[in-house]
C-alpha cells in the first residue's frame, strides 16, 4: 500500500460520514500545508489561517474527490489557490516589500508585519520540541537514524530504503517504528499531557 | 500487543500498511484518542526533523479545523461518525449541501418573517384603534350644540299683549328657536368645511349637476361632521345654490 492508498482509506471514511478520519488527514498534513503557504505569505499566523481555510475548503469539496490524484497533491493545490486568492484579495505581492525605513509610519508597519504573532509560550514550545527531536535523533543507533532520516527528509519508500540499506522491507518498517518510538518517548517524558491540543496556545 | 499496534500506526502514517490492516486501524483511530495523539506526534517529529522554519510544532490548525468541521454537514449516512450525531441520507453532493444550507436559512428566516407580519398587523391595529379613540375623544370633548329658545320680552308682555308678537313671528316663517353649532376645532373636519365653502364660492361657475353632486357627496361622506362644522349661513347658501329654480329639472334628472 502506498501513501496515496493509505490516505484514500481515510478519505473514503470521511465520505461515508467519519469526520474524525478527516481530522487524521489534517493532523498529518497541517505542518506541510503551513510550510507550503509560507512560501506565499510571510506571517506564520496568516499562513495558519490560510491553511485552516484550505482544509475547510477541502472538506467541503471532499464528496467530489474520486482519488484520481493523491490526497496531498489535491490538498496542496487547494492550499496554493487559497493562498493566491488571499493575496489577491489583499492586493499584496508575495515578493519582498519595497521598504522605506526612513518613513516612521512605514517603518512601524513593517515592524508589525515582521513580528511573530505566536505567543511566547507557543514559540518556546516549538523550539523545545525541535531540540528534543534533534537530540533524540543524535542519540539513536546509526541504523535507526539512517532509516528515519531517509524516510522523513528524503521521502523514500520502505522498499527504496530497504534497497539503500540492503535489508528486508520488514526490517526497515521496524527500524523506522523504533526510531519514532524513541523520539516519541522523549517527547512524552518532557511534555507529559502538555503536548498536543493545548487550547491556551490558541 | 501495543507495540504491534504502534508499529502498524507508524507504517500507516508512511502509507506502508497493507490495505486490510489499514482499514482496521483507521476504524480504531476514530475511537482511540491516545492513538490519534500519537499520530499527531509522528507528524510533529517529521516536521521537526525537516526543520520547517516558521511552522509551529503544535496542533493549532488541526484543532481549529476540527472545531469548524464539527459544524459542517456529515457526508454519507453518518453512521461512521462517532463524534457527531448529525445524520444525512447518503453521499451528499455540493448542490445538495447548498440546498441544505438554504433550508437551514429558511428555518431561521421563516419564523422571523411570520413574526414581522404579525407585528405589522398588530401595529396597524393599534394605530387604527388609537385613531378611532382620538376621534371619539375629540367628539366627546367638544361642547354640545346650544339651543336658544326665543322667549318673548317679559317687559313687552306686560306692556303689550304677547300673543300678537308670537303669532306675527310664526306667520312670517321665523322659527321660535334655533341651534348654534358647537365650536369645534377638530383638524380632520376642516377640509369638509373648506370644501363646502369652495363649492358655494364657485357655484355660479360650475354646472348644476356637478355642484349638487359635490355637495351631496360632502354631506353623505360623514354626516356627523357637517352639522358640527358648517356654519349655518354657509349651509343655507349652499342649499340655495343647489336648489335654484333653473336647476330643478337637471337635479331631478336620473
Amino acid at each position: 500500500m502506498t501513501v496515496e492508498e493509505s490516505d484514500l482509506v481515510l478519505v473514503k471514511r470521511v465520505q461515508r460520514g467519519d469526520k474524525s478520519a478527516f481530522d487524521l488527514l489534517v493532523r498529518k498534513y497541517q505542518h506541510k500545508v503551513v510550510k507550503l503557504v509560507l512560501r506565499y505569505v510571510r506571517n506564520p499566523a496568516e499562513a495558519e489561517d490560510i491553511a485552516q481555510e484550505a482544509f475547510i475548503k477541502a472538506y467541503r469539496a471532499l464528496p467530489q474527490f474520486r482519488g484520481d490524484s493523491a490526497f496531498y497533491t489535491w490538498m496542496y493545490r487547494i492550499a496554493i489557490n487559497t493562498a493566491k486568492n488571499s493575496l489577491a484579495s489583499r492586493d499584496r505581492s508575495p515578493i519582498a516589500y519595497d521598504l522605506d525605513l526612513t518613513d516612521p509610519e512605514e517603518s512601524h508597519s513593517v515592524q508589525t508585519k515582521l513580528q511573530d504573532p505566536d505567543t511566547p509560550e507557543g514559540m518556546a514550545l516549538t523550539e523545545e520540541i525541535r531540540l528534543i527531536v534533534n537530540s533524540a535523533i543524535e542519540a539513536l543507533p546509526e541504523e535507526l537514524k539512517t532509516a528515519i532520516v531517509l524516510r522523513e527528509l528524503d521521502g523514500l519508500s520502505y522498499e527504496e530504503i530497504a534497497a539503500a540499506m540492503e535489508c528486508p522491507v520488514g526490517t526497515v518498517r521496524s527500524r523506522i517504528f523504533r526510531a519514532r518510538e524513541a523520539i516519541d518517548k522523549r517527547l512524552r517524558e518532557v511534555f507529559e499531557g502538555g503536548l498536543g491540543r493545548t487550547e491556551e496556545m490558541v | 500487543m501495543n507495540e504491534e499496534r504502534d508499529s502498524q500506526l507508524s507504517a500507516m502514517f508512511d502509507g506502508e500498511l497493507p490495505g486490510g490492516e489499514c482499514e482496521l486501524l483507521a476504524r480504531r483511530l476514530t475511537r482511540d484518542e491516545a492513538l490519534r495523539a500519537q499520530w499527531s506526534r509522528y507528524s510533529m517529529i517529521g516536521a521537526a526533523l525537516r526543520a520547517e522554519r516558521g511552522v509551529a510544532l503544535h496542533d493549532r490548525v488541526a484543532w481549529r479545523v476540527q472545531s469548524l468541521v464539527a459544524q459542517e454537514a456529515t457526508y454519507g449516512d453518518g453512521t461512521m461518525d462517532s463524534a457527531n450525531a448529525t445524520r444525512t441520507s447518503s453521499i451528499v453532493p455540493a448542490s445538495e449541501l447548498r440546498k441544505a444550507s438554504t433550508a437551514r436559512w429558511m428555518r431561521i428566516v421563516r419564523p422571523v418573517a411570520f413574526t414581522s407580519i404579525a407585528a405589522s398587523v398588530a401595529a396597524l391595529s393599534i394605530f387604527w384603534l388609537r385613531t378611532q379613540d382620538d376621534t371619539h375623544t375629540l367628539l366627546a370633548l367638544s361642547p354640545p350644540a346650544e339651543t336658544i329658545v326665543l322667549e318673548p320680552d317679559t317687559s313687552a308682555m306686560v306692556a303689550n299683549n304677547p300673543a300678537p308678537a308670537a303669532e306675527a313671528r310664526v306667520s312670517s316663517g321665523e322659527p321660535d328657536r334655533y341651534t348654534t353649532p358647537a365650536p369645534n376645532s377638530t383638524p380632520g373636519i376642516v377640509p369638509s368645511a373648506r370644501l363646502a365653502n369652495y363649492v358655494v364660492a364657485h357655484s355660479e361657475y360650475s354646472g348644476p349637476l356637478s355642484r349638487r353632486m359635490a355637495l351631496l357627496g360632502l354631506v353623505a361622506s360623514d354626516p356627523s361632521e357637517v352639522p358640527a362644522t358648517l356654519d349655518e349661513e354657509t349651509t343655507q347658501s349652499a342649499i340655495r345654490a343647489t336648489a335654484r329654480p333653473d336647476d330643478e329639472g337637471a337635479a331631478d334628472a336620473p
